[in-house]
């Protein structure tokens, strides 16, 4: 410690800014598994600037909820662009986050300080999922509305906190204006603030801890090296990015996105569904007893977040955890896919 | 052991732990008033007796839909008289429909159905229809409403 204070007294702030920008990152970066956890980041920034733009014509109010975003979508200049970026991005940040959740799960990557990565992470994810289903609600049209009555039921009739989380989340108890200000205000407010927070430790801890060491059991990837984080580490995230960019905007270009028809309070969409990374949760709770498969959502979310530990309890019992945790993931990927077909498909 | 020469660091924890506690117990009283302040009151519930109509306006073997003070109700007049069920449906707060081809209520959001009674025969509805009183008074019909 008295050595760190007293090179950091010798050394000008300029030369520290340089060492830590330069600082040495292992070359296993260099392979794409590796690059996943920049992506997600990419897409936030495009989220992030995107959403703030509909701020600005957006109107959290169930009569004018909807006709705001038909306005943003047809009339406003450039509005179906802003708002086919921002949807499209939601998709991939998820998507990639999901990979990213794979890769570091079959790696083992939250072992030796990245168990703070992990619970951090896991926290991003499911901000990332609270941000996708307020968004959803804030469109307003007869599917949103009507998930966002059946996901705030849901959310009741989980044990024990179900009924005051439905409550706060309403405003009340039905789905009134408050509730459409209250996910407004999460979706623009609240959960910004906490994902910004989330990410920033998230990366400080990356930072800190260092990136993971890997075993020299994974054999296709480069273990031996370092390079430096600027400028080879940058521009190859500087070229991600540019990559995705160009492929965010070609695709809202060629798909702008769509709107439905409005809210209807008298009459239920024939299509409710929530957006696909909830399809396997959602079928899941159709098919399986109501509270058995809200406890299995719950239980499966702990173990999730405390899976680092897990590790670590099952290893210390000399479990080889390389090979459990390639079936598990593997088992975990599979039904996550089944169930999503089956609701999307059938 | 030698607390004896101990006392500096001791007054120190001590003084530390009151100071967490009172900070914490002072940041937690405002937490708990600003989470009461976000959390809704529940709303009393009273029964009011509405008038929905005249005997003949109701037609019969059909569904008749009513919104009263924001309940959504299906008013069913079969050969037994009248019924009155809350739209929602039991399982996630759907709004379910009548289907007079085959005499029941459909949620579409689950395939929850019901049967003319009211009663879940198939899908995840945990229980029948919520219902409300109906009473015909003469030629008029009420609707007994807990809202
Ligand atoms: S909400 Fe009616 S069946 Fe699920």
């Amino acid at each position: 410690m008295a050595a760190g204070i007293e090179h950091a007294e010798t050394k000008p702030l300029k030369g520290r800014i340089i060492d830590l920008i330069q600082e040495d990152v292992p070359d296993h970066l260099y392979s794409w598994p590796y690059t996943l956890g920049a992506i997600p980041l990419v897409l936030f920034g495009i989220l992030l600037v995107t959403g703030i733009l509909m701020t600005f014509y957006y109107i959290p109010y169930p009569d004018r909820a909807y006709e705001s975003v038909r306005e943003i979508t047809y009339s406003i200049y450039l509005g179906w662009f802003i708002r086919g970026m921002h949807k499209l991005a939601v998709h991939l940040m998820i998507l990639s986050l999901l990979f990213h959740i794979t890769r570091v799960f079959i790696t083992r990557a939250y072992k030796e300080g990245g168990e703070v990565k992990w619970l951090l992470g896991a926290g991003i994810f499911f901000t990332a999922l609270a941000f996708g289903f307020t968004g959803y609600a804030l469109v307003y049209d007869n599917i949103s509305y009507w998930g966002m009555i059946v996901v705030t039921n849901m959310a009741g009739e989980l044990p024990i906190i179900g009924k005051t989380l439905l409550l706060l989340l309403r405003g009340g108890e039905d789905v009134t204006e408050i509730t459409l200000l209250r996910l407004y205000d999460l979706h623009t407010k609240l959960l910004p603030f906490l994902i910004i927070t989330l990410l920033l430790s998230h990366i400080l801890a990356v930072r800190f801890f260092g990136f993971a060491k890997l075993g020299t059991d994974l054999k296709s990837v480069p273990t031996q090296g370092m390079h430096k984080f600027f400028p080879e580490h940058a521009m190859e995230v500087g070229l991600i990015s540019i990559c995705l960019l160009i492929f965010i905007i070609d695709i809202t270009m060629l798909f702008p996105p769509q709107l439905g028809s409005p809210a209807n309070m008298q009459e239920v969409a024939s299509n409710v569904s929530p957006p696909w990374y909830f399809s396997a949760v959602y079928k899941w709770i159709t098919i399986a007893p109501r509270n058995a498969a809200l406890f299995g959502v719950l239980f499966f979310s702990a173990i999730f977040f405390a899976y680092p530990y897990v590790d670590r309890f099952l290893t210390k019992r000399g479990a080889n955890m390389q090979r459990i945790n390639i079936a598990v993931g593997a088992a975990a990927v599979i039904v996550f896919v089944i169930l999503t077909l089956w609701e999307i498909v059938l | 052991m030698g607390v004896i020469h101990d006392n500096t660091s001791r007054r120190k924890f001590l003084s530390n732990a009151f100071m967490t506690f009172g900070l914490s117990f002072g940041l937690g009283a405002l937490f708990v008033r600003f989470g009461q302040f976000i959390t809704p009151d529940r709303k009393e519930k009273m029964t009011a007796k509405v008038l929905i109509g005249n005997l003949a306006e109701i037609p019969e073997n059909a569904a008749t839909p009513l919104e009263i003070s924001g309940n959504k109700i299906l008013v069913v007049r079969s050969e037994d008289g009248f019924n009155a069920f809350s739209r929602r449906c039991t399982d996630l707060g759907c709004l379910v429909s009548w289907e007079p081809a085959k005499q029941q209520f459909i949620c579409p959001c689950h395939q929850g159905v019901y049967d003319k009674n009211g009663k879940n025969i198939a899908g995840p509805p945990p229980r029948p229809l919520d219902r409300f009183e109906v009473v015909a008074k003469g030629e008029n019909v009420y609707i007994r409403l807990k809202a």
